[in-house]
C-alpha cells in the first residue's frame, strides 16, 4: 500500500511542475496576440512608424548577422583548433559580452566607441560616425550577439572529427579548402544553431540600442525600440509589432530544427 | 620506389627507420601499438614532419630535413587508407571518391569515381551517405578513394583492423588482389603479423621505435632475430640456460624444469623458440619412438577448433601449445586435465637472445 | 513517506505564494513605518532620492520612468501609492479615469535648451545649421510634449529647421541627458533640474519667456493604494516639507499660486 503512495507523489509533483511552467511560458505568449482583435493588430502594422521600424530591424539584424558570420566563423575556427599561450584567456575575452547585462553593453560600447569614449576621437577622424546612426544600430547588435555564435561554432568545429581534415589534406585539398568542404558542411548543425541563437538576440536588442544609438524613427528605432515608444500610448501597436517578432522567432527556432533534422536524416531534403 | 628515412622523437619513443619499397609492391609494417608505425605512414604523407628525415617517392623529393625542403601534404600524391576511413559524412560514396579530383568537370569527375566505384563493385551504393554503408563497403570506398587520382604512393592504416572477424577474411583478400595490381610502392601497417605476412610482400617488425628485422614472411617466421620476433610472428617461446650437449647439440636447461635440444649454437640464458604446428602430442607413458629428440611431460588445459585444425593449450614447466588435426585430437580423446607428452624436433627448435 | 511529506511541503508552498495578494506592497515593515512606492517622473530621480533617505514617516520606495509610461502601468492595473508626473494632464486624465485622487500641483520647472559647457551653440538660431545633432524627449512623455508645444511657438520655418536637426526621440529626459554628457548628440531640450543634476558637464541655455511651455508638476494618490494616508501626506509633502525642500534645492520652482 505505501508503495502505491510513492508512485503516485512523484509523478504528480513533476506533472504539476510542466503545467505550471508551460502556463507561465506561454499565456503571456499568446495573450500578445489574444489581448485585441485580429484586425486592429493588422492596422496598426501598416502605419509607417511600424513599418520603418520593422525594415529597421530586417536591414541592422542582416548586416550584423553577416559580420559575425563573416568574422566569427574562421575565429571560431581558430580558438577550436589550435591551442597557443593565453587561449583560455581569449576565449573568455570573446565569451564576455553573453554574460553582460544589455545595459552594461550598453555603457561598454559608449565607453568604447562612443564620442566620448577612448576610441571616439580616432572614430571621428576616420569620418566614422556611430552614435544616433544606423551603423550605430548595427555596432551594438555585433556586439551583444556575436559571442551566441562564436561559442556555438566553436563547439561544433571541435566536434568535428580531425582525421577528416587529414583524409582532405591527402587528398589534395589544401587547408583553407578543407574548412570549406569539410569542416563547415560537418560542423552545419551547430553553425546553423548558433546563427539562430544570435539572431533572436539581435532582433530583441533594446538597451545597448537604445543608450549607443538612441531612438529615432526609421534611423534607430528598431522593432523592440518602437515597442517600448508605443507601449504606453499606443497599446495596439506595440502588441502588433510584439506580434511579429513572436512570430519571426519561432520561424527561426523552428527553420533550425529543420536544418539540424535533415542533417540527421542524411540530408534526404537537401 | 618509395624511400622513407626519418628520427625523431614522439612523445616517450624514438622513432628511428630507414624503409625503401620498390614500385609495384607492398611492404608491411608489423609491431604492436606504440611501436610508431602510424608515424611512419603521417610522416611519408607530410601530417607530420620527423626532427630528421627524407622522403623520397618516384623520384621526388617530399621531404629532406637538411636541405629544407618540406611539401605540404596536399602537393604529395599519397593516397592515404586511415584506420577508420575518414570518410566525408556529408558526402555520397561517389562524391567521396571524387573528392580529390581537380580541373575536371562535374559530370566527368562523377564517371571516374562511378568507374572506379565498378572496379570495387560497389558503383549500386555510389548515392550511398557513408553511414548506411557496411563497414566492409566503407573500406572499399576508402580504398577507392586513396586511388582515385593516382597516387605516387598508396598508404595504408590497418586497414583491416576495424572488421569483424567475419568480413575480415573475404577483404584481405580483395585487398591483396588491389595491392598485387597497383603498380607504384605500397605501405601498410598493422598489429597482426599474420594480416602483415598475407598482404605484404615484405615485411618489416618495428617495436618501440625501431625496424628489428625486415625479410620475406617466411624468412620471418623461420628465421627470427630476436624473441620479440618469434614472439611476434607466432611462435612459443620459453626460457632457459643453454650449454654443450652431446653430438653436438645444444642442450637447454628450461626454467621450471625439463629440457630441450637444439641444432643452434648457444650459451648462458637463451630463449627457445618452435611453432606450435611443429609439436606433437603423444600419450603419456609411451616410450620414445620417431627422431623427434625433445620431449616434455605436460598437462592439457584446453582444446580449442580452429576448422579443421585444433589449437591445444598445455601446460609442462612453461605454457606451450600445439596445433595438430582434428582427426588426430579425437583418435587420442584429447580432453583438460589429461597428461600428454609434446615432442618436438631439434631441428625445427630455434635459439634466440633473450 | 518523508518523499510525500516533502512534495506535500512544496504544493503548499506554492498555493500559499499564490493565494491572496494582501500582504505585498505597502505593509507594514518590520520598523512599524509605513511602506510608500511612488511612480514618479524621471526629472525628479535626483531630489526624490536626497529626501527618501531621511523621509521621516514612512520608508519610500521610488521608481523613475517617463510619466507616460508610469501613467500607462496605472491604467494597466499597476497600483503604486503615489503618482507624481511631469505634467498636470496625466494625472488630471488617471483622475477622470477613477484612477488617481485629486491631483495637487505641487511644482514647475522650467524648461530649458541643454548644451554640453564647452558647446559653442549659444540660442535656438544656432540649432537650425546643418549638421547639428538634437536629441528630444518622444511624442508621449512630457518633455516630449513640452518641446514640441514650445517649438510650435516658433515661426513654421524654424520649427521645422530644428525638428529635421532632431536625431532621437528618448524615452525619458535621462536619455536625453545621457545623449549629451556622451557627446552623441549637440544639443537637448530638458528640465534645469537635469541640467543642475550633471554637476557642470551641462549649461542650461535660458529661452525666451513667450516660448516657456510652463512645465508643472502634479501627483496624487493612487485609488487602492494600501496606505492612503500616509499616501496623502507624502504628496502633501510635496507642496511644502521635506521633499518639497529638496525640490527646491534640486532647481524646481514653486507651485503656482
Amino acid at each position: 500500500m505505501t508503495s502505491q503512495r510513492h508512485t503516485f507523489w512523484f509523478p504528480a509533483l513533476l506533472a504539476l511542475s510542466l503545467a505550471a511552467a508551460l502556463t507561465f511560458l506561454t499565456v503571456p505568449v499568446a495573450a500578445i496576440f489574444l489581448d485585441s482583435s485580429p484586425s486592429a493588430l493588422i492596422d496598426s502594422l501598416g502605419e509607417p512608424g511600424a513599418l520603418d521600424a520593422l525594415w529597421l530591424s530586417l536591414r541592422t539584424t542582416a548586416i550584423s548577422i553577416a559580420i559575425i558570420l563573416c568574422v566569427g566563423t574562421p575565429a571560431a575556427y581558430l580558438l577550436a583548433t589550435r591551442s597557443f599561450p593565453g587561449k583560455a584567456l581569449v576565449v573568455t575575452l570573446v565569451e564576455l559580452p553573453l554574460v553582460l547585462p544589455p545595459a552594461v553593453a550598453g555603457i561598454a560600447l559608449l565607453a568604447a566607441v562612443g564620442p566620448a569614449g577612448i576610441l571616439g576621437g580616432a572614430i571621428e577622424g576616420a569620418g566614422i560616425e556611430l552614435a544616433l546612426t544606423t551603423a550605430g544600430v548595427v555596432v551594438a547588435l555585433t556586439f551583444v550577439a556575436s559571442p551566441f555564435y562564436v561559442r556555438q561554432a566553436m563547439a561544433a568545429f571541435a566536434a568535428v572529427d580531425r582525421t577528416l581534415l587529414d583524409a582532405s589534406r591527402t587528398l589534395g585539398a589544401s587547408e583553407a579548402r578543407g574548412f570549406v568542404r569539410v569542416m563547415i558542411p560537418s560542423a552545419l548543425p551547430g553553425l546553423a544553431a548558433g546563427t539562430a541563437l544570435a539572431l533572436v538576440r539581435a532582433l530583441g536588442e533594446f538597451g545597448a540600442t537604445l543608450m549607443f544609438a538612441g531612438s529615432f524613427q526609421g534611423i534607430t528605432q528598431t522593432v523592440p525600440l518602437a515597442i517600448y515608444d508605443r507601449f504606453s500610448t499606443q497599446f495596439d501597436s506595440a502588441l502588433a509589432l510584439s506580434a511579429v517578432l513572436v512570430a519571426v522567432s519561432a520561424a527561426i527556432l523552428l527553420s533550425v530544427k529543420l536544418v539540424v533534422g535533415s542533417e540527421a536524416l542524411g540530408g534526404a531534403a537537401r | 620506389m618509395l624511400r622513407v628515412e626519418a628520427q625523431t622523437r614522439l612523445g616517450a619513443l624514438e622513432l628511428e627507420v630507414a624503409l625503401e619499397v620498390a614500385a609495384g609492391t607492398c611492404l608491411a609494417l608489423a609491431g604492436p601499438s606504440g611501436a610508431g608505425k602510424t608515424s611512419v605512414l603521417r610522416i611519408v604523407a607530410g601530417l607530420v614532419r620527423p626532427e630528421r628525415g627524407r622522403v623520397l617517392a618516384g623520384g621526388e623529393t617530399w621531404l629532406d630535413t637538411e636541405r629544407g625542403i618540406d611539401v605540404a601534404p596536399e602537393a604529395r600524391r599519397c593516397g592515404y587508407v586511415f584506420q577508420e576511413y575518414a570518410l566525408f559524412p556529408h558526402l555520397s560514396a561517389w562524391q567521396n571518391v571524387a573528392y580529390p579530383l581537380h580541373g575536371m568537370r562535374r559530370a566527368e569527375k562523377r564517371e571516374r569515381a562511378l568507374a572506379l566505384l565498378r572496379r570495387f563493385g560497389l558503383d549500386a551504393l555510389a548515392e550511398a551517405r557513408p553511414r548506411t554503408l557496411s563497414g566492409g563497403e566503407r573500406q572499399r570506398v576508402a580504398v577507392a578513394r586513396a586511388l582515385a587520382r593516382s597516387p605516387g604512393v598508396l598508404l595504408l592504416d590497418e586497414p583491416l583492423s576495424a572488421l569483424d572477424a567475419r568480413t575480415r577474411a573475404g577483404a584481405a583478400r580483395e585487398l591483396g588482389a588491389v595491392l598485387e595490381e597497383v603498380e607504384v610502392p605500397s605501405l601498410l601497417v598493422t598489429h597482426d603479423f599474420s594480416e602483415a605476412a598475407q598482404l605484404g610482400d615484405r615485411v618489416g617488425v618495428i617495436d618501440a621505435g625501431r625496424v628489428v628485422q625486415e625479410g620475406s614472411p617466411s624468412e620471418l617466421a623461420a628465421e627470427p632475430r630476436s624473441a620479440f620476433v618469434a614472439d611476434f610472428t607466432g611462435a612459443i617461446v620459453l626460457t632457459g640456460v643453454a650449454g654443450a650437449g652431446p653430438d653436438g647439440l645444444t642442450r637447454v636447461a628450461l626454467d621450471g624444469g625439463g629440457e630441450a635440444t637444439s641444432t643452434d649454437s648457444a650459451e648462458g640464458p637463451v630463449a627457445v623458440s618452435v611453432y606450435p604446428w611443429e609439436i606433437t602430442i603423444e600419450p603419456h607413458q609411451e616410450a620414445a619412438h620417431g627422431s623427434a629428440r625433445n620431449r616434455l611431460a605436460a598437462e592439457v588445459i584446453s582444446v580449442t577448433t580452429v576448422g579443421n585444425r585444433v589449437r591445444v593449450g598445455l601446460a609442462a614447466s612453461q605454457p606451450l601449445s600445439a596445433e595438430i588435426t582434428d582427426a588426430s585430437a579425437r583418435a587420442l580423446e584429447l580432453r583438460a586435465g589429461l597428461r600428454v607428452t609434446a615432442t618436438w624436433k631439434a631441428t625445427a627448435t630455434r635459439l634466440l637472445d633473450l | 513517506m518523508r518523499r510525500a511529506l516533502l512534495a506535500l511541503g512544496l504544493v503548499a508552498a506554492l498555493a500559499g505564494g499564490c493565494g491572496g495578494d494582501d500582504d505585498d506592497t505597502g505593509g507594514a515593515s518590520a520598523g512599524g513605518k509605513p511602506q510608500l512606492v511612488v511612480s514618479a517622473a524621471s526629472s525628479m530621480t535626483e531630489a526624490l532620492t536626497a529626501c527618501s533617505k531621511s523621509y521621516p514617516d514612512a520608508e519610500l520606495k521610488l521608481q523613475f520612468a517617463g510619466s507616460d509610461e508610469l501613467a500607462a502601468q496605472i491604467r494597466q492595473g499597476v497600483k503604486p501609492d503615489v503618482f507624481a508626473a511631469a505634467n498636470t494632464r496625466l494625472p488630471d486624465e488617471l483622475h477622470s479615469e477613477g484612477l488617481l485622487s485629486k491631483p495637487v500641483v505641487f511644482a514647475t520647472n522650467e524648461f530649458v535648451l541643454a548644451v554640453p559647457d564647452d558647446s559653442d551653440i549659444t540660442g535656438l538660431d544656432d540649432l537650425e545649421a546643418t549638421g547639428v545633432k538634437i536629441a528630444i524627449g518622444s511624442e508621449s512623455v512630457p518633455i516630449g510634449e513640452y518641446t514640441r508645444e514650445s517649438l510650435a511657438r516658433l515661426s513654421p520655418a524654424q520649427e521645422k529647421a530644428i525638428l529635421a536637426n532632431v536625431r532621437s526621440n528618448e524615452p525619458d529626459v535621462k536619455g536625453i541627458v545621457g545623449k549629451l554628457t556622451q557627446g552623441a548628440a549637440d544639443a537637448g531640450f530638458v528640465y534645469v533640474t537635469d541640467v543642475n543634476a550633471t554637476d557642470g558637464a551641462l549649461k542650461a541655455i535660458e529661452l525666451p519667456a513667450e516660448l516657456e511651455p510652463n512645465a508643472t508638476y502634479g501627483a496624487g494618490v493612487v485609488e487602492g493604494a494600501k496606505e492612503p494616508k500616509p499616501a496623502q501626506a507624502f504628496v502633501d509633502g510635496l507642496v511644502d516639507g521635506e521633499c518639497a525642500d529638496a525640490l527646491k534645492a534640486a532647481g524646481f520652482g514653486a507651485p503656482p499660486g
